[in-house]
């Protein structure tokens, strides 16, 4: 059993999963980060692959990106550094990255890396879905990885329900067609469309929300509608280099609070 | 790049003839079928004047009578409509008559393979029980089950709505098609306007498939959040390009507003040099200075068409900036532009153009074209009301098909103007440069399938191929998605993305445009890579030798020049693309430095 399903199975409560720049903000940092969240029990984490020109992310992400490149974060690197901490984890790692990355790593040779070291699903915001269907599902399923698919608010809802049926593990609600990061407004035309996603077509799969996160209120606005959310940008803002566990146990005691 | 045979059946009216044989169909058919609403009756005249080549249309007639008429009205193909025997087809065969047989598609396909032996051409048909055409489509699925060495053409309603699954078509021994009821204001009497048009798409859509691939390169990598964006513009453009307002407008503000046709200058010092005849394509002489406002004005109206009201634009010299900036002005839309700090310290005096024009222009922290290009999409993702007006043949499709069908005015002018001047519509050699490839891509595209015309692209090697300071995409290129298509691009091992580097702005770009890519990788196109120190040179030839200061990006063309073996009297053509007033610091500075380290 993928980790993911396990994760959704046994939920006792909302499920929060972050994202955050591996090899931000040092270059030996994402051990000590990925550590730190497992311990102040995150569900999920999501382990960004830095790239040069990643389209879907608002500025936050892209200077992690950046500052990640500079320390020399790569590939193997990354890929190692997991490798080290394998036999420690037991909540599920998700990768989100760009097509390019994947390609030019060589598709099978990444996915027999993810397989490795215990990565369970991927995010590649930028692979259209046919493309998935042709060239890798097979592989996917051969190595036990999970193809995670975003949708938005302005995405068709027949278009939502025939993505839901290819997505694995959940579905990856963007909460506005927005880049990361921005100041996301949860109004009444928001609610309105996850009602009537809600109440229109019984996706067989979990939910999550993601984008503009960033708050208790925003977290449990999202719970609302789905089975938990995604924090990506403000997680990044409140990483304090000199104190990375107190700064993010801070954070997450902020967002969960007496949740 | 298939290119369907056209079939014009049904025509009856000589002056309605000698009108359609001027859209240069490959067949022209008229009906020898006393039942038809389309019999040519018996008072046809002998000579029908016709650039294509004429078809009879025959049903339930004799050997004898099929013929007679053959004979009497010089016609090349005898078309066997009704149910004709085996034997039949056999006998007119035996004839000399070069037969197309018509087969009704709920037949089964085995019943043709005998009629294949004495067929040159199979037309399928919709089944009707009237025999003739009857105007309804037949599923075209069906079409693959077909197996026999035969060519064939597809009928049945053919309109120009069906231009688009004529292209998905794919079959090898698909020939043509065949056009008839869906064009006529009568029976007999065909639409000219109407077949115009369906021309016009057809060569529209003929380059790139659905997906937007060009081969292998091409497709829309992009995030789900500019799906609707792209949806809509991928949805809309075929129906809008093809209207004949849109046309209309599009064509007057070419000619009144840009100044097309530019001339096609012919070389007499340079021809000299080179012992050959070289022609100048003056896309220098365009209102702001180059080739690029060809593809905004398009665009802009596009967006306008959409009921876009801002427009989003990326530049990394200002010459895509400045020419959106000018459309924008003339058609009242608000005009944001998006360029590298960089690039607005290096091209102030274009910065200041946007500025008078109107438009607002934002900075892209550290960044050149290749970071505003990201910087206009996350801007567009975040306010998808606006219309992204990209300014060269990358980026997702339906874009490099979109910018290249604008740019192709350039070959298009080039086919007519070389008409008059040679006499011949295509030159021997046709010399472009290529950073993104606009400019390349519309010189190239009517001769894309001329296999006759040898397409040169140049391409910018900066300080050198073997140094690290180079734009050289197919030099040091590989396979990778940048900008939402799947392109050659310069990237390091990890797949980032490598900041490219050459003295013209407009060339510096780590990618080349899918289109570009498939030329390439298909050996359609060659590659050439030029320095710094050979466009420069070539820059300050062409200005003492023909008084013409080119824009850097085109001195690389140029600089082509004496890498060929040119033979005597070969026509070469050159894409002069921009003008060379926003380079003279470049010029000046270089040979500056060159006097200096030459003392």
């Amino acid at each position: 059993m993928n980790m993911i399903d396990k994760i959704f199975t046994h939920k006792k409560k909302y499920i929060l999963s972050i994202y955050f720049t591996a090899g931000y903000p040092k270059l030996e940092s994402t051990k000590k980060i990925i550590r730190i969240l497992q311990k102040y029990c995150v569900d999920i984490i999501e382990v960004g692959i830095p790239y040069s020109d990643a389209l879907a992310d608002g500025t936050t992400i892209q200077n992690s990106s950046k500052k990640s490149l500079v320390n020399g974060m790569n590939l193997d690197k990354l890929f190692a550094q997991l490798q080290c901490i394998k036999k420690e984890l037991y909540i599920p790692l998700i990768f989100m990255g760009y097509y390019n990355s994947f390609l030019s790593f060589g598709e099978k040779a990444f996915l027999i890396k993810c397989k490795q070291i215990g990565i369970s699903g991927l995010i590649f915001p930028d692979i259209p879905t046919y493309i998935y269907q042709y060239n890798y599902q097979e592989r996917f399923k051969k190595y036990g990885l999970y193809f995670i698919i975003l949708v938005t608010t302005h995405t068709p809802i027949e278009r939502i329900f025939s993505l839901s049926s290819i997505t694995e593990g959940f579905l990856y609600l963007v909460s506005s067609t927005t880049t990361t990061g921005k100041n996301v407004f949860f109004d009444k035309k928001k609610d309105e469309f996850f009602t009537c996603l809600n109440s229109k077509i019984k996706l067989n799969i979990p939910k999550l929300i993601g984008f503009g996160i960033s708050n208790k209120e925003s977290f449990h606005w999202s719970c609302s509608y789905s089975d938990g959310a995604i924090i990506g940008s403000s997680f990044i803002k409140s990483i304090d280099e000199y104190d990375i566990e107190e700064s993010i146990q801070r954070f997450l005691q902020l967002i969960e609070g007496n949740a | 790049m298939i290119t369907n045979k056209v079939k014009i059946c049904g025509m009856k009216h000589p002056q309605n003839i000698n009108s359609i044989s001027l859209l240069n169909p490959d067949f022209i058919g008229v009906i020898f079928y006393p039942y038809s609403p389309r019999f040519i009756g018996i008072s046809f005249p002998i000579e029908i004047f016709t650039t294509g080549k004429k078809v009879g249309v025959f049903v339930k007639n004799s050997i004898e009578n099929i013929l007679k008429k053959i004979q009497k009205y010089a016609i090349e193909f005898g078309q066997i409509h009704g149910d004709e025997s085996i034997e039949f087809c056999e006998e007119l065969y035996k004839n000399n008559v070069s037969i197309i047989k018509v087969i009704r598609v709920n037949e089964a396909f085995s019943v043709i393979q005998k009629y294949t032996n004495y067929s040159l051409y199979i037309l399928f048909d919709t089944h009707c029980k009237e025999f003739g055409g009857s105007g309804r489509k037949f599923s075209w699925e069906k079409i693959s089950e077909y197996a026999f060495d035969t060519k064939f053409l597809l009928s049945g309603g053919i309109g120009i709505k069906d231009v688009e699954s004529i292209k998905n078509v794919f079959h090898t021994k698909f020939f043509g098609i065949d056009l008839n009821s869906k064009f006529e204001i009568e029976p007999g009497n065909k639409n000219r306007d109407e077949l115009k048009r369906f021309y016009h798409k057809k060569k529209f859509m003929k380059f790139v498939d659905t997906k937007g691939f060009y081969g292998e390169f091409g497709g829309t990598f992009i995030p789900e959040m500019l799906w609707p964006n792209i949806k809509e513009l991928e949805n809309n453009y075929p129906k809008i390009i093809m209207e004949k307002k849109f046309q209309y407008t599009l064509q007057s503000l070419l000619k009144d507003f840009v100044g097309r046709p530019t001339p096609l200058f012919y070389c007499e010092e340079l021809s000299k040099k080179y012992e050959a005849k070289i022609y100048l394509k003056r896309e220098d002489l365009n209102h702001t200075g180059a080739h690029k406002i060809n593809n905004t004005v398009g665009q802009a109206l596009l967006a306008k068409k959409l009921g876009k009201k801002k427009i989003i634009a990326e530049t990394g010299a200002g010459q895509h900036g400045v020419a959106t900036a000018t459309v924008c002005a003339i058609l009242n839309m608000d005009c944001i532009v998006f360029m590298g700090d960089t690039d607005i310290q290096r091209q102030a005096i274009n910065v200041d153009r946007m500025k008078m024009l109107g438009a607002t222009i934002i900075p892209v922290k550290t960044g050149t074209l290749k970071d505003a290009v990201n910087e206009a999409l996350r801007y567009w993702i975040d306010n998808p009301e606006s219309y992204y007006l990209i300014g060269s043949v990358v980026g997702p499709h339906p874009y490099p098909h979109i910018v290249s069908f604008f740019q192709s005015i350039i070959s298009e002018e080039i086919q007519q103007q070389l008409k008059e001047k040679e006499g011949c519509e295509y030159p021997d050699y046709l010399i472009a440069s290529v950073g993104g490839g606009s400019n390349a891509a519309g010189a190239f595209y009517h001769f894309l399938d001329n296999l006759s015309v040898k397409l040169i692209a140049a391409e910018a090697a900066g300080l050198g191929l073997k140094t690290n300071k180079t734009a050289s995409s197919t030099f040091h290129g590989s396979k990778g998605v940048l900008h939402g298509s799947l392109t050659l691009l310069m990237q390091d091992e990890y797949g980032q993305i490598i900041e490219p580097y050459s003295i013209s702005a407009g060339l510096d770009y780590p990618g080349i445009g899918p289109m570009h890519s498939h030329l390439f990788y298909t050996n359609r196109a060659q590659f050439i890579s030029i320095t710094d120190d050979e466009a420069i040179q070539a820059g300050y030839e062409l200005s003492f030798l023909q008084g013409i200061i080119p824009a850097i990006e085109s001195a690389h063309s140029i600089a082509i020049l004496p890498k060929l073996n040119l033979k005597n009297n070969e026509v070469v053509v050159l894409n002069l693309s921009g003008r060379g007033e926003k380079d003279m610091d470049s010029y000046i500075n270089y040979m500056n430095l060159y006097h200096e380290h030459d003392r």
